[in-house]
């Protein structure tokens, strides 16, 4: 840490220059909750994403399109993922995203427990923000709310904008 | 092993060098960075959760994508980090150079470029490096220039602010008003040879598409010149000037005005605000992904 205080906060151009030559040394690491994960997900061969999943711009076209103020703006498209933002008045109020289960198999379990259905599909809610449902017991679609005006009725009916039908037969 | 992207996340700086360059800046892009720093509060920063066990979920999620080499995230961070400390290189040489005008190290001006020159060539390949990195977060072909000024257009938070430093610090100071077509001239004279000879080029070349020096140039051209009216518009339509600049960065750095031009060269080589910026843009998209995923 170089500067603490404002009477710290004024750098002498040499005395700057000296120190970026200096390199500083490692400290020891605390343990961290993710240590486990770490250790299991770095061995080597391992992958985060199964080689079948489907490609992300495969999944875009079952995607809502903008309509009555909102913009649905393509966000990341990765293998097995694909992610849109959703944003009114030029502020991301909602993010809308698609993956391919095959890869987390314990995010498609969590649906059997489900009691609820969107459109005929099995849903659950997580957290506070977060509404997904299951589709063709293998397509994961979510709403997740980024703004308080972004209420958990907006969040089912954005979903119920995808073409879930159309995703259900992917394969 | 690498390191884990959470440990990279944790040791952000709070404050430190990076931190106080860059928040000079805030008066262009108010509001828009606010210098998300540690693993855990990018996750509750981004998805609003506050549930501890959820937390733990996006957050092994967010370290297992990031641990497969196949998503492009390493590379993105290996881009980040690399240009830097290329250009880091450039300062030195930046300043070599100057002080071979000045004094004893007269040899060392024979081995260093001109540093209008090396500045140009440098600002190219860090708008490059953003574009490539950009297709590897995001998972866009390497070579889509239209989805990324696409994207640029709607570039905020740490993102904007990295763009804003580049076209400050790496532009307006170093090159004055004119940068983006003095650079863009600069660039176009660089001789093949002679790129391959930057040290910012070579740390990046691998990663930059086209066959051969030639053809990475062409790219790194095109690139630019695409790019070069959204950093004109930001600097102009933000009353950016140099002078201007000099003056929020006296408020920290000591230096008389007769010392101006070694402050390209300083900056260069102690603000690393293309890491810095670039893994908190990479713990934000790992975590948008992983919770997601989950």
């Amino acid at each position: 840490m170089i500067a603490t205080s404002p009477t710290a906060r004024k750098f002498v151009l040499p005395l700057v220059l000296g120190l970026s030559l200096v390199v500083g040394s490692c400290a020891e690491q605390a343990p961290s909750r993710y240590d486990q994960v770490q250790q299991e997900t770095s061995q080597k061969g391992t992958t985060a994403v199964a080689k079948e999943a489907v490609n992300g711009s495969k999944l875009n076209r079952y995607f809502p399109k903008s309509g009555s103020g909102y913009s649905v703006v393509p966000a990341q498209e990765k293998k097995g993922f694909a992610e849109h933002k959703l944003n009114r008045g030029g502020k991301t109020v909602a993010v809308l995203s698609i993956n391919d289960t095959i890869s987390t198999p314990t995010a498609a379990s969590k649906y059997k427990q489900s009691t609820k259905k969107i459109s005929g599909y099995p849903t659950v809610e997580q957290g506070s923000t977060i509404t997904g449902v299951l589709v063709g017991d293998r397509f994961q679609v979510k709403a997740q709310s980024r703004d308080a005006s972004f209420t958990p009725q907006d969040r089912t009916a954005w979903i119920k904008k995808f073409d879930l039908n159309g995703l259900s037969t992917l394969k | 092993m690498s390191k884990p992207i959470f440990e990279i996340v944790d040791e952000l700086p709070k404050g430190g060098l990076t931190v106080t360059a860059l928040h000079t800046l805030d008066f262009a892009i108010p509001g828009q960075w606010n210098n998300l720093v540690g693993f855990d509060n990018t996750i509750r920063a981004v998805t609003g959760e506050t549930d501890e066990s959820l937390i733990q979920q996006i957050g092994e999620r967010a370290v297992a994508l990031y641990n497969d080499k196949s998503q492009g995230y390493q590379r993105a961070l290996w881009l980040y980090e690399t240009v830097e400390s290329g250009s880091g290189l450039l300062g030195t040489a930046a300043l070599a150079n100057r002080i071979g005008q000045d004094t004893f190290l007269g040899f060392l001006k024979n081995i260093t470029p001109k540093p209008e020159k090396a500045q140009s060539i440098d600002l190219c390949v860090k708008l490059v490096t953003e574009l490539v990195a950009f297709c590897q977060i995001n998972g866009i072909p390497g070579d889509s220039i239209g989805d990324f000024l696409a994207a640029l257009g709607d570039y905020s938070g740490e993102s904007l602010m990295r763009m804003a430093a580049l076209a400050c610090f790496d532009g307006v100071i170093p090159l004055g008003p004119e940068f983006a077509g003095k650079a863009l001239n600069f660039f176009d004279s660089t001789s093949p040879k002679e790129l391959e000879g930057n040290q910012t080029y070579k740390s990046v070349q691998e990663l930059i598409p086209g066959n051969g020096a030639d053809a990475k140039k062409g790219f790194i051209t095109q690139s630019f010149d695409s790019a070069k009216s959204w950093m004109t518009n930001f600097v102009a339509s933000n009353n950016i000037t140099q002078q201007g600049l000099m003056g929020k960065l006296k408020g920290f750095i000591d230096f008389t005005d007769d010392k101006a031009d070694y402050l390209g060269a300083l900056l260069d080589m102690n603000v690393k605000y293309y890491r810095h910026t670039g893994v908190q843009t990479l713990a934000r998209r790992l975590v948008e992904r992983a919770v997601a995923e989950i």
